[in-house]
Protein backbone atom coordinates (compact mmCIF):
# COMPACT_ATOMS: atom_id res chain seq x y z
CA UNK A 1 0.00 0.00 0.00
CA UNK A 2 2.65 2.62 1.25
CA UNK A 3 5.11 1.83 -1.81
CA UNK A 4 1.92 2.48 -4.07
CA UNK A 5 1.14 6.04 -2.18
CA UNK A 6 4.43 7.14 -2.14
CA UNK A 7 4.81 8.18 -5.48
CA UNK A 8 1.61 9.81 -6.28
CA UNK A 9 1.90 11.40 -2.92
CA UNK A 10 5.30 12.50 -4.19
CA UNK A 11 3.92 13.51 -7.38
CA UNK A 12 1.41 15.72 -5.45
CA UNK A 13 3.74 17.18 -3.67
CA UNK A 14 5.77 18.77 -7.14
CA UNK A 15 2.38 19.59 -8.37
CA UNK A 16 1.19 22.37 -5.24
CA UNK A 17 3.52 24.51 -2.85
CA UNK A 18 1.45 22.80 0.33
CA UNK A 19 2.21 19.13 -0.80
CA UNK A 20 3.71 17.92 2.45
CA UNK A 21 0.28 18.63 4.39
CA UNK A 22 -2.21 17.21 1.46
CA UNK A 23 -0.19 14.25 0.37
CA UNK A 24 -0.65 12.80 4.29
CA UNK A 25 -4.10 12.32 5.28
CA UNK A 26 -4.15 8.75 4.54
CA UNK A 27 -1.70 8.11 7.41
CA UNK A 28 -3.67 10.21 9.40
CA UNK A 29 -6.76 7.78 9.13
CA UNK A 30 -4.23 4.57 9.47
CA UNK A 31 -3.50 6.16 12.98
CA UNK A 32 -6.62 6.35 13.35
CA UNK A 33 -7.73 2.96 12.69
CA UNK A 34 -5.85 1.32 15.62
CA UNK A 35 -8.49 2.86 18.12
CA UNK A 36 -11.48 -0.05 18.85
CA UNK A 37 -14.24 0.36 16.06
CA UNK A 38 -17.54 -1.60 16.49
CA UNK A 39 -20.52 -2.02 13.93
CA UNK A 40 -22.90 0.91 14.11
CA UNK A 41 -25.96 -2.20 13.11
CA UNK A 42 -27.18 -2.53 15.45
CA UNK A 43 -24.64 -1.07 18.14
CA UNK A 44 -25.35 2.44 17.30
CA UNK A 45 -28.51 1.91 16.20
CA UNK A 46 -29.90 0.20 19.09
CA UNK A 47 -29.13 3.32 21.11
CA UNK A 48 -30.78 5.92 18.89
CA UNK A 49 -33.91 3.32 18.58
CA UNK A 50 -33.46 3.63 22.50
CA UNK A 51 -33.08 7.52 22.71
CA UNK A 52 -35.90 7.93 20.59
CA UNK A 53 -38.53 5.52 22.04
CA UNK A 54 -37.41 7.52 25.27
CA UNK A 55 -38.53 10.75 23.85
CA UNK A 56 -41.40 9.61 22.24
CA UNK A 57 -42.74 7.68 25.57
CA UNK A 58 -41.30 11.57 27.46
CA UNK A 59 -43.31 13.91 24.33
CA UNK A 60 -46.58 11.46 24.65
CA UNK A 61 -47.01 11.63 28.18
CA UNK A 62 -46.38 15.02 28.43
CA UNK A 63 -48.52 15.75 25.42
CA UNK A 64 -51.43 13.59 27.15
CA UNK A 65 -51.02 15.71 30.34
CA UNK A 66 -50.24 19.27 28.92
CA UNK A 67 -52.28 21.22 26.26
CA UNK A 68 -50.76 23.38 24.14
CA UNK A 69 -51.51 26.52 24.77
CA UNK A 70 -54.78 28.42 22.69
CA UNK A 71 -56.05 31.71 24.11
CA UNK A 72 -58.82 33.71 22.67
CA UNK A 73 -58.76 33.91 18.68
CA UNK A 74 -56.73 36.71 17.54
CA UNK A 75 -57.52 40.30 17.93
CA UNK A 76 -55.47 43.40 16.71
CA UNK A 77 -57.55 45.79 18.73
CA UNK A 78 -56.65 44.23 22.17
CA UNK A 79 -53.18 44.49 23.38
CA UNK A 80 -52.59 41.24 25.77
CA UNK A 81 -50.23 43.07 28.55
CA UNK A 82 -47.49 41.82 28.33
CA UNK A 83 -46.97 41.22 24.65
CA UNK A 84 -43.55 38.72 24.60
CA UNK A 85 -42.15 37.28 21.65
CA UNK A 86 -41.49 33.34 21.45
CA UNK A 87 -39.65 32.23 24.49
CA UNK A 88 -36.32 31.91 22.32
CA UNK A 89 -36.44 35.40 21.43
CA UNK A 90 -37.80 36.81 24.48
CA UNK A 91 -33.83 37.30 25.25
CA UNK A 92 -33.82 39.61 22.13
CA UNK A 93 -36.78 40.91 23.15
CA UNK A 94 -34.97 41.45 26.64
CA UNK A 95 -31.82 42.93 25.06
CA UNK A 96 -34.22 45.75 23.58
CA UNK A 97 -35.30 46.64 26.84
CA UNK A 98 -31.78 47.34 27.98
CA UNK A 99 -30.15 48.81 24.70
CA UNK A 100 -30.79 50.97 21.73
CA UNK A 101 -32.90 49.49 19.12
CA UNK A 102 -29.86 49.15 16.43
CA UNK A 103 -27.68 47.16 18.95
CA UNK A 104 -30.50 45.42 20.35
CA UNK A 105 -32.40 44.01 17.48
CA UNK A 106 -29.45 44.15 14.33
CA UNK A 107 -26.14 44.62 15.68
CA UNK A 108 -25.90 41.69 18.72
CA UNK A 109 -27.73 39.24 17.11
CA UNK A 110 -25.77 39.78 13.44
CA UNK A 111 -22.51 39.70 15.92
CA UNK A 112 -23.32 36.37 17.41
CA UNK A 113 -24.50 34.48 14.05
CA UNK A 114 -21.29 35.53 12.15
CA UNK A 115 -19.18 35.40 15.11
CA UNK A 116 -20.65 32.15 16.05
CA UNK A 117 -19.86 30.41 12.13
CA UNK A 118 -16.64 32.04 12.08
CA UNK A 119 -15.57 30.15 15.31
CA UNK A 120 -13.93 27.13 13.21
CA UNK A 121 -12.12 29.65 11.38
CA UNK A 122 -11.11 31.99 14.06
CA UNK A 123 -10.04 29.24 16.95
CA UNK A 124 -6.52 28.26 15.17
CA UNK A 125 -5.76 25.92 19.19
CA UNK A 126 -5.58 22.48 17.42
CA UNK A 127 -6.38 20.72 20.81
CA UNK A 128 -9.39 20.02 21.51
CA UNK A 129 -8.88 19.05 25.58
CA UNK A 130 -10.18 21.24 27.92
CA UNK A 131 -7.13 21.93 30.34
CA UNK A 132 -5.76 23.41 26.44
CA UNK A 133 -8.98 25.62 25.75
CA UNK A 134 -9.56 27.58 28.61
CA UNK A 135 -10.22 30.80 26.56
CA UNK A 136 -12.63 29.20 24.07
CA UNK A 137 -14.50 27.33 26.85
CA UNK A 138 -14.87 30.35 29.00
CA UNK A 139 -16.19 32.61 26.07
CA UNK A 140 -18.55 29.85 24.93
CA UNK A 141 -19.40 29.58 28.54
CA UNK A 142 -20.50 33.29 29.08
CA UNK A 143 -22.08 33.87 25.52
CA UNK A 144 -24.47 30.67 26.99
CA UNK A 145 -25.04 32.15 30.75
CA UNK A 146 -25.96 35.38 29.36
CA UNK A 147 -28.26 33.72 26.64
CA UNK A 148 -30.00 31.42 29.06
CA UNK A 149 -30.32 34.66 31.86
CA UNK A 150 -31.86 36.79 29.07
CA UNK A 151 -34.47 34.43 28.30
CA UNK A 152 -35.18 33.11 31.97
CA UNK A 153 -35.54 37.29 32.84
CA UNK A 154 -37.52 37.82 29.80
CA UNK A 155 -39.62 34.80 30.04
CA UNK A 156 -40.36 35.17 34.06
CA UNK A 157 -38.94 38.19 35.22
CA UNK A 158 -41.06 40.63 32.67
CA UNK A 159 -44.99 41.61 34.11
CA UNK A 160 -46.79 44.33 32.44
CA UNK A 161 -45.62 46.57 29.96
CA UNK A 162 -42.61 44.34 30.03
CA UNK A 163 -41.54 45.96 33.38
CA UNK A 164 -38.95 44.18 35.38
CA UNK A 165 -40.82 42.04 37.74
CA UNK A 166 -38.86 39.54 39.81
CA UNK A 167 -41.46 39.17 42.50
CA UNK A 168 -43.78 37.29 39.48
CA UNK A 169 -41.43 34.40 40.41
CA UNK A 170 -42.23 33.96 43.33
CA UNK A 171 -46.25 34.54 42.37
CA UNK A 172 -46.43 38.01 44.27
CA UNK A 173 -46.40 40.33 41.14
CA UNK A 174 -45.05 44.03 42.25
CA UNK A 175 -48.50 46.05 42.98
CA UNK A 176 -46.95 49.68 42.20
CA UNK A 177 -47.94 49.24 38.14
CA UNK A 178 -51.16 48.16 38.01
CA UNK A 179 -53.36 48.60 34.68
CA UNK B 1 -32.90 -22.25 3.21
CA UNK B 2 -33.05 -23.69 0.14
CA UNK B 3 -36.31 -25.60 -0.58
CA UNK B 4 -35.96 -28.89 -1.23
CA UNK B 5 -37.72 -30.76 -3.99
CA UNK B 6 -40.59 -31.92 -4.16
CA UNK B 7 -41.69 -32.07 -0.19
CA UNK B 8 -41.35 -27.95 0.30
CA UNK B 9 -44.18 -26.25 1.42
CA UNK B 10 -44.84 -23.97 -1.18
CA UNK B 11 -46.66 -20.78 0.66
CA UNK B 12 -43.14 -21.62 3.04
CA UNK B 13 -41.18 -21.31 0.15
CA UNK B 14 -42.88 -18.03 -1.15
CA UNK B 15 -43.06 -16.20 2.05
CA UNK B 16 -39.21 -17.20 1.95
CA UNK B 17 -38.62 -15.63 -1.14
CA UNK B 18 -40.12 -12.39 -0.59
CA UNK B 19 -38.91 -12.00 2.94
CA UNK B 20 -35.17 -12.58 1.53
CA UNK B 21 -36.30 -10.06 -1.67
CA UNK B 22 -36.87 -7.05 0.48
CA UNK B 23 -33.97 -7.89 3.53
CA UNK B 24 -30.68 -9.32 1.43
CA UNK B 25 -28.89 -10.83 5.01
CA UNK B 26 -30.27 -12.48 7.93
CA UNK B 27 -30.25 -11.05 11.84
CA UNK B 28 -27.11 -9.25 12.29
CA UNK B 29 -25.62 -12.19 13.87
CA UNK B 30 -22.19 -11.61 13.91
CA UNK B 31 -19.93 -8.36 13.02
CA UNK B 32 -19.78 -9.89 9.27
CA UNK B 33 -23.49 -10.19 9.04
CA UNK B 34 -23.88 -6.87 10.65
CA UNK B 35 -21.74 -5.09 8.23
CA UNK B 36 -23.36 -6.71 5.11
CA UNK B 37 -26.42 -5.51 6.52
CA UNK B 38 -25.61 -1.94 7.16
CA UNK B 39 -24.04 -1.69 3.46
CA UNK B 40 -27.06 -3.28 1.83
CA UNK B 41 -29.87 -1.51 3.94
CA UNK B 42 -30.78 2.11 2.52
CA UNK B 43 -31.59 3.19 5.88
CA UNK B 44 -29.32 1.93 7.49
CA UNK B 45 -26.30 3.39 5.13
CA UNK B 46 -26.70 6.71 6.73
CA UNK B 47 -24.42 5.29 9.12
CA UNK B 48 -20.81 4.13 8.50
CA UNK B 49 -20.05 0.53 8.54
CA UNK B 50 -17.58 0.88 11.33
CA UNK B 51 -16.97 3.37 13.53
CA UNK B 52 -14.85 4.11 16.94
CA UNK B 53 -16.11 2.58 19.91
CA UNK B 54 -15.36 6.26 21.58
CA UNK B 55 -17.12 7.84 18.88
CA UNK B 56 -20.81 6.97 19.39
CA UNK B 57 -20.37 6.31 23.56
CA UNK B 58 -23.82 8.13 24.88
CA UNK B 59 -22.04 9.97 27.37
CA UNK B 60 -19.99 11.20 24.61
CA UNK B 61 -22.98 12.40 22.10
CA UNK B 62 -25.53 12.20 24.75
CA UNK B 63 -27.39 11.29 21.37
CA UNK B 64 -28.32 15.11 20.97
CA UNK B 65 -27.75 15.31 17.35
CA UNK B 66 -29.97 12.15 16.75
CA UNK B 67 -33.03 13.25 18.83
CA UNK B 68 -32.44 16.87 17.18
CA UNK B 69 -33.41 14.58 13.66
CA UNK B 70 -35.55 12.13 15.85
CA UNK B 71 -37.87 15.27 17.11
CA UNK B 72 -37.98 16.52 13.11
CA UNK B 73 -38.82 13.29 12.10
CA UNK B 74 -42.22 13.62 14.80
CA UNK B 75 -43.02 16.93 13.64
CA UNK B 76 -43.16 16.24 10.39
CA UNK B 77 -45.52 13.41 11.00
CA UNK B 78 -47.69 15.05 13.60
CA UNK B 79 -48.01 18.29 11.47
CA UNK B 80 -49.18 16.55 8.33
CA UNK B 81 -51.60 15.32 10.61
CA UNK B 82 -52.50 18.78 11.79
CA UNK B 83 -52.34 19.89 7.98
CA UNK B 84 -55.82 17.57 7.14
CA UNK B 85 -57.82 19.65 9.92
CA UNK B 86 -56.44 23.05 9.38
CA UNK B 87 -56.79 25.66 6.59
CA UNK B 88 -54.64 29.01 6.39
CA UNK B 89 -57.78 31.53 6.23
CA UNK B 90 -57.66 33.70 9.21
CA UNK B 91 -61.76 33.05 9.19
CA UNK B 92 -61.19 29.61 10.22
CA UNK B 93 -57.53 28.99 11.45
CA UNK B 94 -58.70 29.36 14.86
CA UNK B 95 -61.76 27.26 14.69
CA UNK B 96 -59.37 24.32 12.89
CA UNK B 97 -57.76 24.39 15.58
CA UNK B 98 -60.72 24.09 18.41
CA UNK B 99 -61.81 21.10 16.56
CA UNK B 100 -58.13 19.41 16.70
CA UNK B 101 -58.87 20.04 20.84
CA UNK B 102 -62.56 19.04 20.87
CA UNK B 103 -63.94 17.45 17.67
CA UNK B 104 -60.93 15.49 15.88
CA UNK B 105 -59.99 11.55 17.46
CA UNK B 106 -56.24 12.24 18.91
CA UNK B 107 -55.92 15.43 17.45
CA UNK B 108 -55.10 17.70 20.36
CA UNK B 109 -52.25 14.72 21.45
CA UNK B 110 -51.57 14.81 17.72
CA UNK B 111 -51.09 19.01 18.17
CA UNK B 112 -50.00 18.95 21.86
CA UNK B 113 -46.93 16.72 20.44
CA UNK B 114 -46.35 18.98 18.21
CA UNK B 115 -45.99 21.81 20.11
CA UNK B 116 -44.01 20.43 22.78
CA UNK B 117 -41.67 18.39 20.30
CA UNK B 118 -41.21 21.77 18.87
CA UNK B 119 -39.98 23.48 21.82
CA UNK B 120 -38.01 20.08 22.80
CA UNK B 121 -36.12 19.95 18.96
CA UNK B 122 -34.81 23.79 19.64
CA UNK B 123 -33.92 22.97 23.39
CA UNK B 124 -31.83 19.70 22.04
CA UNK B 125 -30.50 21.77 18.58
CA UNK B 126 -29.03 24.55 21.36
CA UNK B 127 -27.40 21.25 23.45
CA UNK B 128 -26.13 19.98 20.49
CA UNK B 129 -24.46 23.06 19.31
CA UNK B 130 -22.75 23.46 23.29
CA UNK B 131 -21.63 20.06 23.12
CA UNK B 132 -20.23 19.66 20.24
CA UNK B 133 -18.37 22.90 21.12
CA UNK B 134 -17.72 22.03 24.57
CA UNK B 135 -15.72 19.08 22.62
CA UNK B 136 -13.94 20.70 19.72
CA UNK B 137 -15.56 18.98 17.67
CA UNK B 138 -16.04 21.80 15.40
CA UNK B 139 -11.83 22.04 14.37
CA UNK B 140 -10.68 21.25 11.04
CA UNK B 141 -11.82 19.30 9.15
CA UNK B 142 -15.19 19.76 10.32
CA UNK B 143 -15.33 23.94 10.45
CA UNK B 144 -17.75 23.98 7.46
CA UNK B 145 -19.99 21.12 9.24
CA UNK B 146 -20.06 23.56 12.31
CA UNK B 147 -21.48 26.26 9.42
CA UNK B 148 -23.93 24.25 8.26
CA UNK B 149 -24.77 23.47 11.88
CA UNK B 150 -25.56 26.98 13.09
CA UNK B 151 -27.79 27.45 9.62
CA UNK B 152 -29.50 24.45 11.19
CA UNK B 153 -30.01 26.22 14.40
CA UNK B 154 -31.34 29.39 12.52
CA UNK B 155 -33.99 27.37 10.23
CA UNK B 156 -34.93 25.67 13.63
CA UNK B 157 -35.66 28.70 15.32
CA UNK B 158 -37.41 29.91 11.63
CA UNK B 159 -39.49 27.16 11.86
CA UNK B 160 -40.75 27.17 15.49
CA UNK B 161 -41.44 31.21 14.81
CA UNK B 162 -43.31 30.74 11.88
CA UNK B 163 -45.41 27.80 13.25
CA UNK B 164 -46.40 30.00 16.50
CA UNK B 165 -48.82 32.36 14.38
CA UNK B 166 -50.69 29.13 12.54
CA UNK B 167 -52.92 28.94 15.84
CA UNK B 168 -54.62 32.72 15.04
CA UNK B 169 -54.48 33.19 18.36
CA UNK B 170 -54.20 36.33 20.94
CA UNK B 171 -50.63 34.52 21.54
CA UNK B 172 -49.53 33.72 18.38
CA UNK B 173 -50.72 37.22 16.83
CA UNK B 174 -48.67 38.98 19.56
CA UNK B 175 -45.84 37.15 19.72
CA UNK B 176 -45.46 37.34 15.90
CA UNK B 177 -45.79 41.06 16.04
CA UNK B 178 -43.36 41.63 18.56
CA UNK B 179 -41.18 39.59 16.91
CA UNK B 180 -41.00 40.68 13.62
CA UNK B 181 -41.35 44.30 15.30
CA UNK B 182 -37.72 43.74 15.70
CA UNK B 183 -37.13 43.30 12.14
CA UNK B 184 -38.20 46.92 11.73
CA UNK B 185 -34.83 47.93 13.68
CA UNK B 186 -31.90 46.48 10.93
CA UNK B 187 -31.03 49.84 9.09
CA UNK B 188 -32.75 50.52 5.53
CA UNK B 189 -34.04 46.95 4.37
CA UNK B 190 -35.34 46.26 8.51
CA UNK B 191 -39.06 47.71 7.41
CA UNK B 192 -38.94 46.14 3.92
CA UNK B 193 -37.61 42.65 5.10
CA UNK B 194 -40.60 42.90 7.61
CA UNK B 195 -43.45 43.92 4.92
CA UNK B 196 -42.15 41.75 3.14
CA UNK B 197 -42.48 38.80 5.60
CA UNK B 198 -46.08 39.94 6.78
CA UNK B 199 -47.12 41.10 2.79
CA UNK B 200 -48.27 44.23 4.71
CA UNK B 201 -47.63 46.41 8.04
CA UNK B 202 -49.73 44.27 10.04
CA UNK B 203 -50.26 40.62 11.28
CA UNK B 204 -53.06 39.90 9.17
CA UNK B 205 -54.26 37.01 5.92
CA UNK B 206 -51.21 38.45 4.21
CA UNK B 207 -48.84 37.02 7.02
CA UNK B 208 -51.19 34.04 7.71
CA UNK B 209 -50.41 32.74 4.56
CA UNK B 210 -47.00 33.23 4.48
CA UNK B 211 -45.72 32.17 7.28
CA UNK B 212 -47.95 28.93 6.47
CA UNK B 213 -46.17 28.58 3.39
CA UNK B 214 -42.93 28.89 5.24
CA UNK B 215 -43.57 26.84 7.74
CA UNK B 216 -45.10 24.05 5.89
CA UNK B 217 -42.85 23.65 2.96
CA UNK B 218 -39.86 26.35 2.21
CA UNK B 219 -38.33 25.64 5.65
CA UNK B 220 -38.69 22.14 5.97
CA UNK B 221 -37.11 21.78 2.78
CA UNK B 222 -34.79 24.10 3.54
CA UNK B 223 -33.88 22.53 6.66
CA UNK B 224 -34.14 18.64 5.19
CA UNK B 225 -31.55 19.59 2.54
CA UNK B 226 -29.02 21.31 5.34
CA UNK B 227 -29.48 18.37 7.52
CA UNK B 228 -28.52 15.79 4.19
CA UNK B 229 -25.46 18.04 4.04
CA UNK B 230 -24.84 17.91 7.49
CA UNK B 231 -24.65 13.97 7.61
CA UNK B 232 -23.02 13.48 4.59
CA UNK B 233 -20.05 15.51 6.48
CA UNK B 234 -19.92 14.22 9.59
CA UNK B 235 -19.67 10.81 7.44
CA UNK B 236 -17.03 11.78 4.96
CA UNK B 237 -15.15 14.66 7.60
CA UNK B 238 -14.98 11.54 10.21
CA UNK B 239 -16.17 11.35 13.94
CA UNK B 240 -14.25 12.47 16.74
CA UNK B 241 -14.70 10.48 19.20
CA UNK B 242 -12.97 10.40 22.88
CA UNK B 243 -11.00 13.35 23.85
Amino acid sequence: MATVERPAGAARGARASTGPELATPPLVVRRREEEETVVTFPTLVWREFLAGLGMFVFLMAVSIQVNAPLLQKANTAITPNPAKAPWYFVGLQELLERFPPIMAGVAFPTFVIVFMMLTPYLDKNPSRRPQDRKVAITMFTIYLCLAVAFVLIGALMRGQAFNFDPGLLFGHPHLSSPT
Amino acid sequence: MSATPGQANPVRAFVEQVWGSIFRHGLPSTDKVAARTALTNFFLHIHPVRVKRSAIRVSYTLCLGGLSFFLFILLTITGLFLMFYYIPSVDQAYQNIKDLQFVAVFGDIIRNMHRWAAHGMVITVWLHMARVFYQGAYKPPREFNWVIGTLLLLTTLLLSFSGYLLPWDQLAIWAITVGTNMAKYAPIVGPYTRYLLLGGNQVAQGALIRFYVLHVIALPLIGFLLMVVHFWRVRKDGFTGGL
